[in-house]
């Protein structure tokens, strides 16, 4: 019964991690209507960037943070301007392919500026296992966990608060709408991708903190795909509700499916949930169920 | 049918629907199938290896063609669909002594059963929903393939399976392979042509423009849609089939995601919803392929540092992220239109317009 309840938590914490990326997803996805499926991509690129602030000219933490934080922002914002913009009214295919050539592009430049080879992330959560009764926890996961909620919290402030994420919301509600309201939908889509990119370097740091990172890491922006799929990609809250949801599925399905299945059910699980969404309610949980019309 | 040179009047319907109308487009007609017949003769044996991966990629990307450019439905799971073609084929020569003219439309067949599952949540999803399907398909169909029992497809070690036989002899060369695979994609590729101006090709393109409108034409939008990926993966099943005799080794990496995203690559450079393009697009992003594969020691040379293998694949990564991200924004219409371009300012030199 408590291995039971340990994988049901660890499971949430996973899960709490998967709902960070998909909240980059869901920022990016609500501005310009966008999918942006090199979403790992970005996350592994954030994480070379700390890590060349960190172990390249090897500064503290503290100072390595904020540098890196300017540093995708500018990315976030040159992305957009350069490859975005030109795609506003464009079909959703190009919008798609676009998305597509920037993950295959960004593979080849993360392995031109630091090779293929794995390399050690700095440990930036103690490997020393938190304990807390009977349930053992890696530390970066459970900090993770932390992290992930406070920036549910504040992406949520930003959002129903502050001018600018009024305006992002608007934005996400109708183009037209926004831009005779006087609010800059461009300028707006600008944002949507520097505060995506800082949250997948969030993301990145939290998950990578003492593991190894190359470009093949870029794999896990695709498990983040159903999660925000099945909150909803309207929903800012549908994330890590959803995030729980599939972490809790495939902790479970990993302990008690796996022996039957040679280690596929984990891995599959998300999937088979977002064909199973995408069947019966392809909007998520919480998604607008957009109506259209000739 | 806008080339015609003038003089030339259609009497008779036959007439006006068929392909190849006039005796200079007969004599160019020949001469190309001549072309094709002699190519063993007389390229070099690296040249035919090209040639026939360039044959069995364009099957596959025409066939992504039919679904994406003429049915407007997403698929980023055309590389699976060939897979599942390669497998099924390949499972039939190894385990069941098929024949290859047999095998290879098994796998066909294969490759469309799967496609055509994946292409039902296109009736209730589009766009990037669809997409998303498409991918789930991707990533399911290794972890699917390789659980499988080992005697079935190999598990993740591969199967390997036995030249392809015309009564005793081996086609085991690539000159015999060759006129195999050339064969083929002749076949499928005129099957193609002539399915945009059926009455399947032009519902496909009224359910592209806009799927509500036509069902209200009387288009039955499940049927079609399922149909779309249905033969769209029948064509990518029908190259897996030729690529497993070709290498005659088959194993999931070789269909990853990563091919799905060149496939992609190679119709929007040829130009999304022409087949013609399709095949431009595929002979262009090759001859890049072949580039860097030449270019690539010579670069190694200057940059040491980057490591040989490591260097390949980033430059075929840049090249391809680059050449897609490019044609999206300066030439979204690819190469299909520029050939027409240039077909219709030779038509009417020296006059500007007409």
């Amino acid at each position: 019964m408590i291995d039971f309840f340990q994988y049901l938590l660890n499971g949430i914490m996973v899960g709490l991690f998967y709902a960070i990326m998909a909240l980059a997803f869901i920022i990016i996805y609500r501005a310009g209507r966008i999918l942006n499926l090199a979403q790992g991509e970005v996350v592994v690129f954030g994480g070379f960037i700390v890590w060349t602030f960190i172990a390249g000219a090897s500064f503290s933490l503290w100072i390595a943070l904020p540098l890196s934080l300017v540093a995708v922002v500018v990315l976030g914002f040159l992305v957009e301007r350069g490859f975005f913009r030109p795609m506003i009214g464009q079909s959703i295919f190009a919008n798609i392919m676009i998305t597509v050539g920037l993950m295959v592009l960004m593979r080849g430049l993360m392995i031109v500026f630091w090779g293929a080879n794995a390399r050690p992330f700095p440990i930036i959560f103690s490997l020393k296992p938190i304990i807390l009764g009977p349930f053992t926890f890696t530390r970066s996961i459970f900090f993770g966990a932390i992290i992930a909620l406070a920036v549910f919290i504040i992406t949520h402030w930003i959002f129903e608060k502050t001018r600018w994420g009024l305006g992002l919301s608007t934005v996400a509600e109708d183009h037209v709408v926004a831009q005779s309201m006087g609010i800059s939908v461009k300028r707006s889509i600008g944002i949507a991708w520097a505060l995506g990119f800082i949250v997948s370097t969030l993301a990145a740091i939290t998950f990578l903190s003492g593991q190894s990172i190359n470009f093949l890491v870029s794999e896990i922006g695709l498990r983040a795909l159903p999660v925000a799929l099945l909150g909803g990609l309207e929903s800012i809250w549908g994330a890590p509700l959803a995030g729980i949801l599939i972490g809790v599925g495939e902790a479970l399905a990993g302990a008690y499916l796996d022996k039957y299945t040679m280690g596929a059910m984990s891995e599959a699980f998300p999937f088979i949930i977002m064909l199973v969404i995408l069947l019966i309610r392809p909007q998520g949980i919480f998604g607008w169920k957009i109506i259209e019309r000739v | 049918m806008a080339v015609l040179p003038c003089g030339v009047h259609s009497i008779n319907y036959s007439q006006d629907k068929a392909f190849i109308r006039t005796p200079a487009q007969w004599i160019c007609f020949i001469a190309f199938l001549l072309i094709v017949f002699a190519g063993p003769f007389f390229l070099p044996p690296r040249m035919l290896g090209i040639i026939i991966i360039t044959g069995i990629t364009t099957v596959a990307v025409v066939g992504l063609q039919i679904t994406v450019g003429l049915t407007g439905q997403i698929n980023l799971g055309q590389s699976a669909f060939m897979g599942m073609g390669a497998f099924t084929t390949a499972t039939l020569a190894a385990n069941f002594n098929l024949p290859f003219w047999l095998s290879i439309p098994a796998g066909g067949i294969g490759g469309a059963l799967l496609g055509a599952i994946f292409g039902i949540p296109a009736l209730r999803v589009k766009g990037f929903y669809l997409a998303l399907t498409t991918i789930a398909a991707q990533i399911l169909f290794p972890l699917l393939i390789t659980r499988m029992p080992s005697k079935w497809f190999g598990g993740a070690n591969g199967l390997g399976l036995a030249p392809a036989k015309i009564g005793s002899f081996n086609l085991q060369s690539d000159q015999s392979l060759y006129y195999l695979i050339m064969g083929v994609t002749v076949i499928m590729l005129s099957f193609a042509f002539n399915l945009t101006r059926s009455r399947v090709g032009r519902a496909l393109m009224a359910v592209r423009d806009n799927d509500i409108v036509a069902e209200i034409m009387g288009i039955n939008l499940f049927t079609y849609k399922t149909l779309a990926f249905g033969i769209g993966s029948l064509y990518a099943g029908i190259a897996g089939g030729l690529w497993a005799y070709y290498i005659r080794y088959v194993m999931v990496d070789q269909f990853s995601l990563w091919f799905s995203v060149w496939y992609l690559g190679m119709i929007i450079v040829g130009g999304v919803g022409s087949i013609l393009g399709a095949i431009l697009g595929t002979a262009f992003l090759r001859a890049l392929q072949e580039l860097i594969t030449i270019a690539g020691p010579w670069f190694g040379q200057i940059f040491p540092q980057a490591g040989g293998g490591a260097l390949w694949f980033s430059g075929m990564n840049i090249i391809l992220g680059g050449v897609i991200i490019l044609f999206l924004i300066f030439e979204p219409k690819g190469l299909a239109h520029r050939w027409n371009v240039l077909k219709h300012s030779f038509r009417i030199w020296p006059y500007p317009y007409l």
